[in-house]
């Protein structure tokens, strides 16, 4: 399976898909003008992948900002990784925030509650200070 | 529009210790340039960082009300057949908090949809918008309900004060909605 790699723009994240590496990095900012189309390509690469036996994904989340459009986003991301997890994938989603963004960790934290096969741990964003 | 008009407009905006200040068609090229410039002079004006991350999602959560709901108004229109939305974005500091101001022409059914939302939104608590933030997340997304939309719990819930909302009658079939939010 091919890695997907998108680079960052001002409205959208750095995307990094490497199925071989069994990673998925999302970097950046996220208001995209059209959020579906986005993100749409992604979903389906990474769901493709996720249902080959034995999958494993570590997915790294390091959004500096993302706007409610993309909050919705990716609330359909995390419900695929769980839809998968229950199949049998092997997921682990890292989200990182800064520790006075309570929003985010909340949004995170809502999240993680409603996941019933992956658990979202939280993590401290710092490198872009 | 004569010099005096003109100076009379500037001189209103340097009343207030103001940051920035936008009127005309708002896109998302134009939501962009202006966010950028916002978060750089913020990040230089405000040493709270959780206050500039706010500030910038009400700011695009606003912008992005006017792009969508936005109507062209009653002014002149230029050749283009798409209407465009027209606004006014300023963003003002008084004090420690920063508020921020839109102005936009909407259908009245629309501007009177607006203020009830807005209404709904400032009875609730921190923890009850965090619960109907999440609640409407997973809705699908514009359908005619009721319900506050998901970008203005997002600017209610990043605002340190209650969202005000006021509606000036134009006389035509739209009228001019102005919401004002403080961070």
């Amino acid at each position: 399976m091919e890695k997907l790699t998108l680079a960052a723009t001002a409205r959208t994240p750095e995307i990094i898909f490497d199925p071989a590496a069994g990673k998925l990095l999302l970097d950046g900012e996220s208001y995209p003008e059209d959020v579906s189309r986005f993100y749409q390509p992604v979903m389906e690469a990474v769901n493709a992948y996720l249902t080959e036996a034995g999958a494993t994904l570590t997915v790294e989340i390091k959004l500096i900002y993302f706007n409610s459009s993309s909050a919705r986003a990716l609330t359909e991301l995390c419900d695929l990784f769980d839809a998968r997890a229950a199949d049998g994938a092997n997921i682990q989603i890292i989200w990182f925030c800064d520790d006075d963004d309570d929003i985010t960790r909340e949004f995170a934290e809502d999240l993680d509650i409603d996941l019933e096969h992956v658990q979202i741990t939280i993590a401290k964003l710092s490198e872009h200070g | 529009m004569e010099f005096d008009r003109f100076h009379h407009f500037a001189s209103l905006l340097i009343e207030d210790d103001f940051v920035l200040t936008y009127s005309g068609y708002v896109t998302e090229d134009i939501l962009q340039a202006i966010g950028d410039t916002l978060r750089q002079q913020l990040l230089v004006k405000s040493h709270n960082r959780n206050q500039v991350r706010n500030l910038f999602s009400v700011f695009v959560e606003l912008m992005q009300n006017v792009i969508r709901y936005g109507d062209e108004g009653p002014q002149p229109s230029l050749s283009t057949p798409a209407q465009k939305p027209v606004g006014l974005v300023l963003v003002a500091q008084n004090g420690q908090q920063i508020n921020l101001l839109t102005g936009n022409y909407v259908t009245n059914d629309e501007a009177n949809a607006l203020q009830e939302k807005v209404n709904f939104l400032n009875t609730k608590s921190a923890e009850e918008l965090r619960q109907i933030y999440y609640e409407r997340l997973r809705q699908p997304p514009d359908n005619a309900s009721k319900g506050a939309s998901i970008g203005l719990i997002e600017i209610a819930r990043r605002s340190s004060t209650p969202l005000q909302c006021a509606i000036k009658d134009t006389g035509e079939d739209c009228c001019f909605i102005m919401i004002k939010a403080g961070v």
